[in-house]
């Protein structure tokens, strides 16, 4: 029998995979879009599986709505993306570095 | 179903949608030529704005779309605020702009929607709603932060605002979901009931915690402050002055509506938690702000402390805390557009006026200009009698109130850490020489200096007189 | 006769394995190209295990907008942009040990604070929308347009930002580039174009002076 654990612990799982993403990850910036996107999916599979066991639809259109802003949300990461390629030649996070954060 | 009373409430938010595609059109269909046309229009939709919002206020607290959107007292301010700082921006940001041939349509419908975004956000009742207007705001953000398509630091800090930012979503997503989780709600008045009986609250308080950091994330505190400077400084300053107004304001609408609208009864959990941002963003604000020589940078740790102080208000937790909070807020919205103003007020093509030598001797250069920027440091440093001054002392109190005496001295420790790095702008200005073959060609904009004196003059008015704003912040708070 | 609470709990676990092996090549594979066809695998498996949860809509839109829309996007800009492969994730592997613990630590730590102990006990109930008789897109359809009315049209302006935002930040008008405009080729005057000149008809006297105007 699935239970809501098993679902949990499947989300909390993408997204601890999503989080070393972000910070193993040094020198592609497309692999750091990808984790994100990861991290979403993480979220979207924790409201799936709250929305059903809750018998509440809110977390089903919650999940549409997540849907909806990340497609927006990586066009616009991806045509800064762009941007930065052609300004820079190169999308290496470690040569990323004009200014000192 | 939504009736017309609905819609009603909603106006100044429809008003901005309606007004922002037909600039949009206009845009597209006009020549370069007449942009003035345009940027004037905008103005003038953001002021119509601002007379909806006050106008159509109704005297109780009123929800609309089955409590999706409130329209309270809160709501109200913030959005004078954001639309009133967002106009002063468009002034400010025109000379600059004209300059560096980003003078497009684009920059004003993408402000426009961010407005929006951040009037839909505090003005939220569901979580659902807080997610969309803050994705409103920050995707519009991040197009704007990368509209210098030809700058490399422009994409540079358009990047690293993007992934963090979307990172931050992330995270704040994550303890949406574990908040939905353990109360089975996603409307934030029915959370405030729900947290208290929920069957588990270890998911809560988890899911809690997880919303701190993305809040923590978009108010820029400490530690979740790292794409600040880099933003402030790699941004055009015509979208960093925008990046630092009404964002802010936002910011601190989106901390109250999750932490005491939704999660009120959790306080005893949060508190703490905000306290030691507060502390970790005053600390390294005021010390890494001691280094720079950016002067962008430099208001760029500036903020990273004052959200800092805008969290003290916060801890507070009561009504007494967030009317100080909202205060500290709008002051330094006020202040930080004109700290901006200032420097796009002295760049011109080629020059970005963004190093604090390129200030030097600038009493010389033009005294006027010299006094303004001082009001302006006096005021963000907290120095009596200006506006910076009162919001500081009512954040400080707050946290006395709350009983963290020792957050208060703190607060005060940084302050006089602080003075010392604006003090040296105010020297770097009035004692220093300026350097051989240093010219100054103040933008002879007219409305962008007599804008500017104004806005850097009320800081001195709010100063001598905060009585009344202060009033109008603590009416909304219900005690 | 198989039982199929089990089945359902073997499909699951499945899918679950596929998808975080997905998922951990995502962010492991040195080939951009790998990752982003890993990602494809996640976003299918994942679809998968939203099906067992009965929300059927949402893995088909997982599949639809994400595999057929975002994904592409994400292949169509890694094969545009010319990453050298040599270059990308060096320096990888002093990272991945540090990173994998923390991970695993953090995990743990998750797993622990939100007490999934407690909700292996619970089961997830029944479908509620084949409870309230109808299918899940009606369920899901239904609340979208009338109680999150607002929301939807929020989703929307927000797809609107997106689009400005894509078009002004990478739409370049080339100055000095050539193309044809359709508009100018259908609407241009034929009087303008073909010139009849009268002249007077010769003979084939002078042939290199014929020769000469063919080849001009």
């Amino acid at each position: 029998m699935i239970t809501l654990s098993h679902y949990i612990v499947l989300g909390a799982v993408l997204f601890c995979i999503a989080v070393a993403g972000l910070f193993i990850n040094r020198k592609n910036v497309i692999v750091l879009l990808m984790a994100i996107e990861l991290m979403l999916l993480a979220v979207n599979t924790n409201f799936v599986a709250f929305s059903r066991f809750l018998g509440d639809v809110s977390g089903q259109v919650f999940v549409f709505f997540i849907l909806t802003v990340a497609a927006a949300e990586s066009a616009i990461g991806l045509a800064i993306l762009v941007l930065l390629f052609r300004n820079r030649s190169t999308i290496n996070i470690a040569e990323i570095d004009s200014m000192k954060g | 179903m939504p009736t017309l009373n609905d819609i009603l409430i909603l106006l100044p938010e429809f008003y901005l949608v309606a007004a922002a595609c037909v600039l949009l059109l206009l845009d597209a269909f006009m020549k370069p030529a007449q942009r003035g046309v345009l940027h004037w229009l905008s103005i003038a939709v953001l002021l119509v704005g601002i007379y909806l919002v006050v106008s159509g206020q109704p005297d109780v607290p009123v929800t609309a779309f089955g409590g999706m959107f409130v329209r309270d007292g809160v709501a109200e301010i913030l959005k004078v605020f954001a639309l009133l700082t967002t106009a002063l921006v468009f002034v400010y940001a025109r000379p600059y702009l004209v300059d560096r041939k980003l003078f497009v349509g684009e920059f004003y419908t993408l402000a426009i929607f961010a407005v929006i975004g951040v009037m839909l956000l505090v003005s939220a009742g569901n979580l659902v709603m807080v997610y969309l207007g803050l994705e409103l705001l920050t995707l519009s953000s991040y197009a704007l932060v990368a509209l210098n398509r030809d700058s490399r630091l422009s994409s540079e800090a358009a990047i690293k605002y993007f992934v963090l930012g979307a990172m931050a979503s992330g995270m704040l997503l994550y303890g949406m979901s574990m908040v939905y989780g353990a109360t089975g709600t996603l409307a934030l008045a029915q959370l405030h009931g729900a947290a208290a009986h929920t069957a588990m609250p270890n998911l809560l308080v988890f899911g809690l915690i997880f919303m701190i950091v993305g809040i923590g994330f978009k108010l820029g505190a400490a530690p979740f402050h790292m794409w600040i400077p880099d933003v402030y400084e790699g941004s055009p300053t015509a979208v960093t002055i925008f990046i630092g107004s009404a964002p802010k304001l936002a910011a601190f609408g989106m901390a109250y509506r999750l932490l005491d609208t939704g999660l009120g009864d959790l306080s005893h959990y949060w508190q703490p938690v905000l306290a030691v941002l507060a502390v970790l963003s005053l600390a390294i604000g005021n010390l890494v702000a001691i280094v720079q020589s950016n002067l962008k940078r430099l208001l760029a740790y500036s903020t990273i402390s004052h959200m800092g102080y805008l969290l003290l208000g916060l801890v507070n937790a009561g009504p007494e805390g967030y009317a100080s909070a909202m205060f500290y807020a709008i002051s330094y919205a006020l202040m930080g557009t004109a700290a901006f103003g200032v420097i796009l007020a002295l760049a011109r093509a080629g020059f970005e006026c963004d190093r604090i030598d390129d200030l030097k001797g600038l009493n010389h250069r033009s005294p006027w200009l010299a006094f303004l920027m001082l009001l302006v440091m006096f005021s963000l440093a907290g120095v009596p009698p200006l506006f910076g001054f009162f919001a500081k002392l009512m954040v400080l109190e707050a946290a006395i109130h709350a009983g963290m005496v020792w957050l208060a001295v703190v607060g005060a420790i940084a302050a006089i850490v602080g003075l010392y790095y604006y003090l040296r702008v105010v020297k770097v200005m009035y004692f220093d020489r300026p350097d051989e073959g240093m010219e100054t060609r103040v933008q002879p904009d007219f409305a962008l200096r007599a804008v500017l004196s104004v806005n850097a003059l009320v800081l001195l008015a709010l100063g001598l007189g905060w009585g009344p704003l202060l009033n109008w912040c603590r009416a909304v708070f219900p005690g | 006769m198989i039982d199929p609470n089990l089945f359902q709990l073997v499909c699951f676990y499945a899918f679950s394995a596929v998808t975080v092996l997905a998922a951990l090549s995502v962010i492991l594979l040195r080939n951009s190209v790998h990752a982003v066809l890993a990602l494809v695998l996640t976003f299918f498996s994942t679809a998968c295990v939203w099906l067992l949860a009965e929300a059927e809509f949402l893995a088909i839109a997982l599949i639809v907008v994400y595999v057929g829309a975002v994904m592409v996007l994400f292949l169509f800009v890694v094969m545009m942009l010319d990453i050298k492969q040599e270059q990308v994730r060096e320096g990888f592997i002093r990272y991945l040990p540090v990173g994998l613990v923390v991970a695993l630590v953090m995990l743990v730590e998750m797993l622990a604070l939100i007490g999934v102990r407690a909700m292996h006990a619970v089961s997830m109930g029944a479908d509620p929308a084949a409870a309230a008789g109808v299918s899940n897109t009606a369920w899901l359809g239904t609340a979208l347009y009338t109680q999150y009315l607002l929301p939807f049209e929020v989703a929307a302006l927000i797809l609107t930002v997106g689009v400005i935002a894509a078009v002004a930040l990478t739409l370049r008008h080339r100055t000095g580039s050539r193309h044809q405009s359709a508009g100018q080729q259908v609407g241009i005057d034929p009087s303008r174009r073909v010139r009849v000149v009268k002249m007077a008809a010769v003979r084939a006297e002078e042939p290199e002076a014929v020769q000469e105007e063919t080849r001009t």
